[in-house]
């Protein structure tokens, strides 16, 4: 029997330190002797997934038949142009962005988004069909959204990989924001043949760096992360 | 019966095609009450209770299984499923396998998804000498969980070969349920002439670090139920008062001791079981809250002076009257016609707001004192105590339930946030006023 020597309380047996004050139980005439079993289990408990089959289903058929009507009404009915391939596209996008969420939800995070990042590349490749030529995706459409598919994927991994409080996902989010503005317009200045220079994105660099160095400033001092988490808790 | 709606549907074809069978599919509104609790639905939080016995001998598991499907079917709305209509939500019957009995795990009380558990809005856990019933509160309250508990309890010790007789919370399974057992007692009793408006103000929140998901804190104080009294007695109080004046004076304290730009009341959120004074054997929700509280801006309160504070508050606010006027506001809203047309989303949307904005930042922490428990005499020598817990808390903050058997007594907090500074000024207060507390937790096994 071991007693808080700080709260007064009796502990049970097999506490190592006062759950009150975190006080360490050193009991001298108890020291040779194992530990008693905790009253509470040890196994951890998982709440269960819910899988919202019928949704998943009900989603890939109402999208199925919207893409084979369209597709189908295209060749047989309106045949003019290509109009389908928009909204085949738009129901692939759809698909991919419905599937991990509902259907397979044990899909990695990384996979997930590498798969959405794709299925707009390939929604943009359709559009190609039903303009003059495909010099546009190639040399804007596919950088930019393979850039911004690798900074979400950086996005996801910085969260995941450090503790995701309100300032540190600023601070990511700023970053690639940062990144991402300059790349796009170095991107369609390089489309357009003119030269490589920093106009418009330069402001949002400027505010972004501003930003970005008062993020830092106040996650390296501690009594100012303190001050702000205080002010602004909700 | 008035809470019971009987829905005539066509029931399929017999296997000749011949003839149409009609069917009345039972199903139930939920009470005043459980209307609230599927709303805070998170997937970090549902409303969901746990009661604990805790007996002489280890459980057998497969025995307890049995008598789990025996006893639930007397309680024919805690072997339910939650629906969404159009405008509310509603209970119909559950004929899926199961709830299974289930080994007991170390967070409980853990997020309860309606699609769940084959639709299950409670779990029966084991372990060692410990049965747990963990119920959603949009079932029922405190008292009726109490009463399937006891019930399971009762028939698992009969089929152990022990002589058990009902009486009190233990129902007798052969019986079927009577009507008033599944009423929605509020609106027999909302009968008021007047709303009275609802106690209102912020009150002092706990800053406290939230664990992460899947972490439920919980230290328990074990005492004896004659040192208590003895303690009470000294202070002219009663152990409900008592207990709500040392939670309140551990949380002055705390405020205190925090860096704060203006100092708040503290109140707490006490749930008070409302059969004590209207009639009704319902065993779903028949609870309101009352919210003594003490304002540290008036001054600084000495223990005694929070004691007579509270002892007054209880007296002037826990009386029939008062309480049939709170359930008359209550009730009010659900009875606003233009309210019950408005779809069930929309709803969900004002409630949760309101809850999250108003009604939360109500209260300072927790507290529910279920009293002596009673059970038939010849089940006595197979229990040693009960334990209940209110659930993790909507937000950072700390829940105290309080339950007591025969001479032990047991005071159990519940949080989802790492400091336990709460828990610590409340139990010194008791071993300073010379309570001998034994402390249990499961914090160390994280």
């Amino acid at each position: 029997m071991s007693y808080c020597v700080n709260c007064g309380v009796e502990l049970e047996p097999s506490l190592t330190s006062c759950p009150l004050c975190n006080t360490p139980v050193i009991n001298p005439n108890e020291l040779q002797k194992l530990r008693a079993v905790s009253p509470y289990p040890t196994q951890k408990g998982n709440v269960d997934v819910v899988k919202r089959k019928d949704f998943g289903i009900v989603t890939s058929i109402v999208l199925s038949a919207t893409s084979l009507s369209c597709l189908l009404l295209n060749l047989f009915v309106f045949s003019g142009s290509l109009w389908s391939l928009f909204i085949i596209g738009a129901c692939l996008v759809l698909f991919v962005l419905v599937f991990p969420a509902v259907i397979y939800t044990k899909l990695p995070i990384y996979i997930s988004l590498l798969f959405d990042g794709v299925a707009v590349g390939i929604y943009l490749y359709l559009i190609t069909f039903n303009t003059a030529g495909n010099k546009w995706f190639l040399g804007l459409a596919l950088p930019i959204v393979a850039l911004a598919t690798i900074l979400v994927e950086i996005f996801a991994l910085l969260l995941r990989s450090f503790p995701a409080t309100f300032l540190t996902t600023s601070l990511y989010f700023f970053a690639e924001v940062a990144v991402l503005c300059p790349a796009i317009e170095l991107l369609i200045r390089h489309y357009a043949g003119s030269r490589l220079l920093l106009s418009w994105s330069a402001i949002v660099l400027t505010v972004c760096s501003v930003i970005l160095v008062l993020l830092v400033t106040i996650l390296s001092t501690r009594r100012l992360r303190d001050a702000v988490r205080r002010r602004l808790h909700f | 019966m008035k809470n019971i709606n009987h829905a005539k549907n066509k029931s399929n074809q017999n296997n000749n095609g011949n003839a149409r069978k009609k069917e009345h599919k039972v199903w139930y509104k939920l009470d005043l009450s459980a209307i609230v609790y599927p709303t805070l639905q998170r997937r970090d939080f549902s409303s969901v209770y746990r009661l604990s016995v805790v007996l002489k001998e280890p459980v057998c598991p497969d025995i307890l299984q049995k008598a789990v499907d025996i006893a639930l079917t007397r309680f024919p709305t805690y072997k339910t499923a939650i629906r969404k209509g159009l405008f509310w939500r509603y209970l119909e019957p559950n004929d899926r396998p199961g709830p299974f009995v289930q080994k007991d795990i170390r967070n409980f009380c853990m997020p309860m998804p309606f699609k769940a558990g084959n639709r299950y809005l409670i779990r029966i856990y084991y372990h060692e000498c410990r049965i747990s019933l963990e119920a959603h509160h949009c079932l029922g309250d405190g008292t009726g969980g109490m009463a399937v508990l006891q019930t399971i309890t009762a028939v698992y010790l009969r089929l152990l070969g022990r002589p058990i007789s009902d009486g009190g919370f233990v129902k007798d399974i052969k019986e079927s349920p009577s009507p008033g057992e599944l009423e929605d007692a509020y609106m027999r009793y909302a009968n008021a002439k007047v709303c009275p408006a609802r106690p209102g103000g912020k009150a002092y929140s706990i800053r406290g670090t939230k664990e992460p998901f899947y972490t439920f804190n919980v230290i328990d104080g074990i005492m004896s139920v004659k040192e208590v009294m003895a303690v009470c007695a000294r202070y002219h109080a009663s152990i409900t008062e008592y207990f709500n004046s040392v939670l309140l004076y551990a949380l002055l304290q705390k405020q205190q001791s925090e860096w704060h730009l203006k100092l708040r009341p503290v109140k707490i959120a006490m749930p008070v079981n409302l059969r004590r004074f209207f009639p009704s054997e319902t065993l779903r929700n028949f609870i309101t809250m009352v919210f003594p509280s003490i304002d540290p801006r008036l001054g600084d309160y000495t223990f005694e002076e929070i004691i007579t504070q509270v002892h007054h508050y209880m007296r002037y606010y826990i009386n029939k009257k008062f309480l049939r006027g709170d359930i008359t506001t209550n009730a009010s809203t659900q009875r606003n016609p233009l309210i019950r047309i408005v779809p069930l989303f929309l709803k969900d949307f004002v409630v949760r707001m309101f809850y999250t904005k108003v009604q939360d930042r109500n209260s300072s922490a927790g507290l529910t004192n279920m009293g002596a428990l009673q059970v038939p005499e010849d089940m006595k020598p197979f229990i040693d105590r009960f334990d209940i817990y209110m659930g993790q808390p909507f937000s950072s903050r700390t829940n105290c339930a309080i339950v007591s058997f025969e001479d032990t007594l047991t005071i159990n907090f519940a949080s989802s946030i790492i400091e336990s500074d709460v828990e610590r000024l409340f139990f010194r207060k008791l071993v300073s006023d010379g309570i001998h507390v034994k402390i249990e937790s499961n914090r160390q096994l994280y």
